[in-house]
């Protein structure tokens, strides 16, 4: 093993505490700007992953994903949601049910959680299990964010977050599906998040609000 | 050779309708588009029955169990073309909500739920499944109204949310056939997982683990309770036709994802873990459903629960096996499909004449709408499951299926729930058809094209309860022997 193969190893190892912080952070947050940044900072750690563990692996597909993760995950949906919050001419607070300090003890909690909920795969899964709960941390948080956060926009961003938790899993325990997969799997977030982006503009021209939580004319 | 029509050819269509800006030269494409389809999809068939496994690349593939449900997927989206060319007539001019959306976005939906059948790799049978939801969201937004909008969200987010963790099943299903041997590069390829199934004990736990994920995420599209809570609104809100689509193509194109990875676990660990998930998912679909149609107001929303109900006694059929339990299943589903869209048709029709679907302000339809109140009779018999209509001989053969696997308590769960479901539908329906109204219909006649397409929904439901045609049993025979080889 080379000298940059080691390095690659180590960073990986660490690399879960990053995500971590960025989890806390983005529970932290009062803004949405400020959460859409931390998505970004998050899915360029991901991306280090990547080309770390395709650098291990001697694998070419492995860059390929890396820019395309890097292209999409990192740079366009972000732009795309920021563009959102300009044009929405709207409040951006992410005006939460919980308040930011609970938030943190809460996401504090959910990664606790999710150490002790992978132990019993780490076996079967293979990969470290530091990776594999930071993976089910944010599947967690951003089903928490989806759940306690009232605006429409900030469950997009829950739900980019649990993406890339369930893609943080399938890099840590496969190294990566075929490239046509994972070609089509992107594509598809980029395609769901503009969709998502065009009926957040839809339900405030309808509602004159973004407040997700005071949809409820459907029940029953 | 000949897959590539049926999956090209909306897409094409789609691209035709949207270059076109005349209303009138959209709905003749579109019809056109639509004739061909199903032509395309008849060959493709035929072929298949002919020559077995159809392969194109590496990535598509057809089975008997494709051609079975690409067969209902060909006559109920014809049917709907043609039903919709005389209910969109009105359509108010909006952003996204114009006849070239509509079908523009028909036509995508339609190719991507082709393309979920065709697929061959796992991988992208998910990665189409997730973009069915995309093509369809707009459509359940499509009046824009506050209804329509929330409907369509909520839709949009909660199967995102779904899919997505089929999608960390599909990657556990993946990890589970690399580790058992297979070729990181075929590890996803179905045909490939299926003859190498039985070298994947080992990955015991990890299969079991897959296909709870997968069972939650494609169950969220299939509507399974408690997953179920985009399915009444997006039904309910979204224009009839595309109801009768999300109801009788969509449900079942997720139920055919699930089929396929229940056949792989049950080839690789017994069938008990699968079946019996299967089981729970199936039975409480069909008691929560049952009742909650009861106290429905909205007669899609009414509608929209009884595709919950039904798409439980899928998952039951399934979940007993064996010849009869899946025989039961894949008859089931092609009934339930047309008997479905006779009634979403036939709400159409009624929000046409009176302008609402509160049932209790629909009076006297036997009287008034001598059609649709036929209409809706006939349809209300065959979905409750009533002789001579095909779900009749569908629902027996599930129930002989519990009851000689020895599941009573299931076969009582299903009949308590099919007589539930038979008082609920007689209940509402008799209170639309009796009485008198006082607002006059606007339009008593039926179109002559609705006329038809209703009439070929209603001839296909006789047809299937008193006699399963030889060409459409050897389809049958072909789907159950993809699946128990």
């Amino acid at each position: 093993m080379g000298l940059f193969e080691t390095a690659a190893a180590k960073a990986l190892a660490s690399s879960g505490v990053f995500l971590f912080m960025t989890v806390l952070l983005i529970a932290a947050a009062k803004r949405i700007s400020t959460c859409i940044a931390l998505f970004s900072v998050q899915s360029l750690i991901i991306t280090a992953q990547i080309i770390a563990v395709s650098r291990m692996h001697h694998s070419t597909e492995g860059f390929v994903i890396a820019g395309l993760v890097l292209s999409v995950k990192v740079i366009a949906i972000p732009y795309v949601l920021y563009r959102i919050v300009e044009e929405l001419k709207a409040p951006r607070d992410v005006s939460s049910s919980t308040s930011s300090s609970q938030s943190v003890f809460i996401a504090a909690g959910l990664i606790l959680l999710s150490f002790f909920a992978v132990r019993p795969y780490v076996g079967v899964l293979g990969g470290d299990q530091a990776m594999l709960a930071a993976a089910v941390a944010l599947v967690l948080t951003g089903g928490f964010l989806m759940v306690s956060r009232k605006k429409a926009l900030m469950q997009v961003v829950g739900l980019l977050v649990l993406d890339n938790g369930i893609f943080l899993a399938a890099l840590t325990t496969t190294f990566g599906m075929p490239l046509v997969i994972e070609i089509g799997i992107v594509f598809d977030l980029l395609m769901g998040v503009f969709l998502m982006g065009l009926f957040v503009f839809r339900i405030r021209d309808t509602f004159d609000h973004l407040d997700v939580s005071k949809l409820r004319r459907l029940r029953g | 050779m000949v897959l590539l029509f049926p999956l090209f050819l909306p897409l094409a269509g789609a691209l035709l309708v949207f270059l076109c800006r005349n209303p009138r030269v959209v709905v003749r494409v579109a019809l056109t588009a639509g004739t061909l389809e199903l032509a395309a999809i008849g060959i493709a068939v035929y072929s298949i029955h002919s020559w077995g496994v159809l392969q194109v690349g590496r990535y598509l593939c057809a089975d008997g169990l494709t051609s079975f449900f690409l067969i209902s997927l060909g006559l109920i989206s014809a049917l709907v073309l043609v039903y919709s060319s005389g209910y969109l007539r009105h359509v108010p001019e909006g952003r996204f909500s114009s006849l070239r959306w509509f079908y523009g976005l028909v036509f995508l939906f339609l190719f991507t739920m082709v393309a979920v059948y065709l697929s061959a790799n796992l991988g992208m049978m998910w990665i189409f499944v997730e973009a069915t939801t995309l093509a369809s969201a707009l459509l359940v937004g499509f009046y824009n109204t506050e209804g329509a909008v929330e409907a369509g969200w909520k839709y949009l987010i909660v199967c995102t949310v779904g899919i997505a963790f089929a999608l960390f099943g599909t990657i556990a299903f993946y990890l589970a056939a690399v580790k058992g041997g297979v070729s990181p590069q075929s590890a996803l390829d179905w045909g490939t997982l299926m003859a190498a199934a039985p070298g994947l004990v080992g990955g015991r736990e990890l299969l079991k683990l897959a296909f709870v994920f997968v069972a939650v995420g494609y169950g969220t599209k299939v509507g399974f309770v408690p997953m179920h809570s985009w399915l009444p609104d997006a039904h309910a809100e979204a224009p009839s036709p595309i109801s009768a689509l999300l109801s009788a193509v969509l449900l079942n194109c997720a139920m055919y994802a699930l089929l396929r990875f229940d056949a792989i676990t049950s080839r690789a660990i017994g069938s008990g873990f699968s079946h019996t998930l299967l089981l729970i998912f199936g039975g409480v679909s069909l008691a929560v459903a049952s009742l909650l149609m009861i106290v429905q107001r909205d007669l899609k929303r009414l509608l929209a629960y009884s595709s919950i109900e039904h798409m439980g006694i899928v998952a039951i059929g399934i979940g007993l096996g064996g010849t009869l339990g899946l025989l039961g299943a894949l008859l089931h589903t092609f009934n339930h499909s047309i008997a479905k869209t006779l009634l979403f048709f036939t709400a159409g029709n009624v929000r046409e004449n009176f302008g609402t679907l509160r049932m209790e302000r629909i009076r006297g339809m036997a009287l008034s709408l001598p059609w649709a109140g036929g209409a809706l009779i006939v349809g209300g018999l065959a979905i409750t499951g009533m002789p001579p209509f095909g779900l009749f001989v569908s629902e027996l053969v599930i129930l002989t299926a519990a009851f000689s696997t020895a599941h009573y308590f299931i076969a009582v769960l299903m009949l308590a729930a099919i007589s539930v479901v038979f008082g609920a539908l007689l209940h509402h329906f008799q209170h639309m058809l009796m009485g008198k109204s006082d607002d006059v219909p606007a339009q008593p006649a039926l179109q002559a094209s609705w006329l038809v397409v209703m009439g070929v929904c209603a001839l296909c439901l006789v047809v299937l309860g008193v006699h399963i045609p030889a060409a459409f049993k050897a389809v049958l025979r072909g789907a159950m022997a993809v699946l128990q080889p």
